[in-house]
């Protein structure tokens, strides 16, 4: 059906909305499986077959959907039931032997209390408590992430009775470019990708830009260890980026956009195409859209597994099918992108706030955060802690109540040593530097990064020389290899921390670190091998006793190969 | 498996209707429009190749370069510069080792020593038996609560020791060769 005018749109909104009243007016059982790549790889296919056979023979009146990733990965896989006189309630996790026990108690009316994480709402039942009372939840900001778990993610119509698309028939008819630039200004959303530049500001630019075509791109490659933010925005809500994109091409006036997704995301890559299909279907993609004028098209591209692909031109190198490896800038991409036309670069978490800027105003964003850095982040938190996951907390949330009270703290047995912050960009903390507010400009001066959101806890049994040799090797491996000083410095640096780690250090070791780290930061062409060397230099400021310790023969953690040589075999290669 | 086995790169090729596969994948699903849209399309229609065949032969890649109006050396040059590529056919099993830092931290390393000092494996390796393929990721699979986690012919194994790994790898061997395509991960 495809719309051809707002009326259309409008009447679909009714109509869509009124399907979701139905289905949640409480005359039936709504279950609903959390289905993306972190469920599917904890069992989450097989628990929804299960309930599915389950529920064919209890005589229920029931609908049973697939919903995206909720975030609270320690609960999946994750099932919400809604029904009669009951409340929504978060299960999980749920594995496939659980399944008969949640329908047999749906066929008593009552919630299984065991298996509960909390209810959806302010109402308690019994033993179960509200989630918002739960400490995973209770911080949390949910703005981007509200649908997420709630709306089927192959689904435009979920999307669009959840106010969906509205933003973007707002902008086609309500407002100027210059209109929607001003209310990005307003937001002060700054980019999401690591680097923290104003998105107004960016699209202001590329609205100036002369050159024609312009185009939109939008980075959703995420080669960086240990951040999934964009994978499972994309699983979960893949039309809430769709839209961003949408608005994003009106407001600095290109027709096309494309969204870049590394080619090993698979269901994000294949859930975006779908929700693209979808969108042209509706006639919310296309030419002539709504009746307004304005054509857009929308292009998917696959990337190939390059960790340096995020860094913004080899991005476009990689889009027009060439090997991924940086330019010199200027010129910068908004005056010469893709196929050489002005290309406005955003990352996915910035581009899925737009439509929510619009739909709530700019205020409303910019009242969210801290001074500077405005709005909510989304954080993946990995290692031994209690729970793990995405949440959504607002800038400035505390690093130490992220750690030990969102994320519920370390894991019993493990104790905590620190965090690596920014990725593979940035240096760790220990203990006594986690109470500061996590925001763009606040981990810096300690010599960590706010980054993509990415950190990773580790414990005492984690040789922190061990760990700067396994960030500078992954540095090393993703170089392009097209510049000399990330080239050869980076396998210089690896080879030096080798021979500190086999026991072959020397006590002028970490000056020659220092040395030609400076030589990789200040010549490196782009802005990832710029910081290539950062982890290591940031590992020894914080652990530097034990790199001494080292370089005099000693891993106190009994990891490192040294404690396994011989005198003699030292003293041959060193 | 006992012993070390040395890997070693194999010469296979892609049978006749392998290739067939491939034209015919081409001919319906990539029609560009114009030369840009075209060299646009080459890395999304490798990744359908590597779905197809589990690898992009040499004879895949210069259909691609046909079909799109560029080289083979051209393509060539992508798949040789992009990880998730492989220009040498799968062994019966296919492992995505994530060696993401959260992985690292759980232990990966381990499991990588042990594929290199008991089956003779390392990353874009085949063992000597064709039996596994190894990709080491060196990003991230993104399911990092489960770490250190593989992905073994498109089943996904997480909280993995030695032991367990070793385990999950001979119980892949017993059920016999994984059907299907590999997926490019």
């Amino acid at each position: 059906m495809k719309l051809t005018s707002r009326a259309d749109f409008d009447t679909l909104v009714r109509n869509v909305t009124a399907a979701w009243d139905e289905m949640n007016d409480g005359s039936r059982w709504v279950i609903s499986v959390g289905i993306s790549e972190c469920s599917i790889a904890k069992g989450a296919t097989d628990t929804f077959e299960h309930l599915r056979l389950k529920l064919e023979d209890s005589g229920l009146r029931y609908v049973l959907r697939r919903v995206g990733c909720g975030g609270w990965c320690w609960a999946e896989p994750f099932v919400v039931v809604s029904g009669p006189n009951h409340p929504p309630i978060l299960y999980g996790p749920v594995d496939a032997e659980r399944a008969p026990d949640l329908v047999a108690a749906m066929q008593r009316g009552l919630p299984l209390a065991d298996l509960a994480v909390g209810t959806v709402g302010d109402e308690a039942i019994g033993p179960i408590r509200p989630l918002l009372e739960h400490p995973f939840f209770s911080r949390q900001k949910r703005v981007l992430t509200e649908d997420w778990g709630v709306i089927d993610p192959t689904s435009i119509d979920d999307y669009i009775a959840r106010g969906g698309y509205s933003s973007w028939a707002k902008v086609l008819f309500d407002m100027s470019p210059d209109e929607v630039i001003e209310e990005m200004k307003t937001a002060n959303i700054r980019g999401r990708g690591g680097a923290g530049f104003p998105a107004g500001i960016k699209w202001e630019r590329a609205r100036k830009s002369r050159g024609a075509p312009k185009y939109v791109a939008v980075n959703s490659h995420e080669g960086e260890p240990n951040v999934y933010k964009d994978r499972r925005l994309i699983e979960s809500n893949p039309h809430l980026v769709l839209e961003g994109i949408l608005i994003a091409c009106y407001a600095v006036g290109a027709n096309r956009g494309y969204n870049y997704v590394g080619g090993e995301h698979v269901m994000a890559l294949d859930r975006f195409k779908q929700a693209v299909e979808q969108a042209i279907e509706y006639g919310l993609v296309g030419e002539n859209i709504l009746g307004s004028g304005f054509d857009v098209e929308v292009r998917v591209r696959a990337g190939g597994g390059a960790y340096i692909c995020g860094e913004g031109s080899a991005l476009m190198y990689s889009v027009m099918g060439e090997r991924g490896q940086p330019r010199t800038k200027p010129p910068r991409s908004v005056d010469e992108g893709l196929w050489r036309r002005p290309t406005m670069l955003n990352n996915t978490e910035s581009i899925a706030n737009t439509a929510l800027v619009i739909r709530n105003g700019g205020e409303w964003y910019a009242n969210l955060g801290t001074e500077k850095s405005k709005g909510t982040k989304l954080f993946t938190m990995q290692g031994p802690l209690k729970r793990l996951g995405v949440v959504e907390m607002e800038m400035g949330v505390n690093l130490k109540d992220l750690i030990f009270d969102v994320y519920g703290g370390m894991k019993d047995g493990y104790r905590f040593k620190g965090v690596q912050t920014g990725g593979v960009s940035a240096g760790a903390l220990v203990e006594a530097q986690l109470d500061v507010p996590v925001d763009f400009d606040s981990l810096t001066p300690l010599g960590g990064m706010l980054g993509s959101g990415g950190f990773v806890i580790f414990d005492q049994s984690v040789c922190p020389v061990d760990f700067a040799r396994y960030l500078q090797e992954f540095n090393r491996y993703e170089s392009c290899s097209k510049c000399t000083p990330c080239r050869l410095g980076n396998p210089a640096l690896v080879e030096i921390i080798n021979r500190i780690r086999n026991g072959n250090g020397r006590p002028e070791d970490l000056d020659l670190i220092d040395r030609t780290s400076k030589h990789v930061i200040e010549l490196s062409l782009c802005g990832l091998g710029q910081v290539a060397p950062m982890p290591l230099l940031g590992m020894i400021k914080a652990f530097r006793e034990e790199f001494v310790e080292h370089i005099n023969g000693v891993c106190r953690h009994g990891t490192c190969p040294m404690t396994a040589r011989q005198p003699m075999a030292i003293a041959a290669d060193g | 498996m006992s012993g070390k086995v040395a890997a070693v790169a194999r010469e296979v090729q892609v049978s006749e209707e392998g290739l067939e596969r491939v034209r015919t994948l081409l001919k319906e699903k990539y029609h560009p429009r114009d030369h840009e849209e075209a060299q646009e399309l080459i890395l999304m229609a490798c990744q359908d190749i590597q779905h197809i065949l589990g690898w992009v032969s040499p004879e895949a890649a210069r259909l691609v370069g046909e079909h799109f109006g560029t080289t083979e050396n051209r393509v060539f040059g992508l798949l040789t510069f992009y990880a998730d590529f492989r220009t040498q056919p799968p062994g019966n099993h296919f492992m995505l080792l994530c060696h993401g830092t959260a992985c690292y931290v759980g232990g990966s390393q381990r499991l990588i020593d042990e594929l290199r000092d008991n089956y003779g494996v390392g990353d874009h390796e085949t063992t000597a038996d064709g039996e596994l393929t190894v990709q080491i990721v060196n990003g991230c699979l993104g399911v990092c609560d489960i770490a250190p986690v593989i992905h073994l012919d498109h089943v996904y194994h997480g909280d993995l020791d030695v032991p367990t790994f070793r385990q999950t790898i001979e119980e892949a061997k017993r059920r016999g060769p994984a059907g299907g395509h590999h997926e490019a991960h």
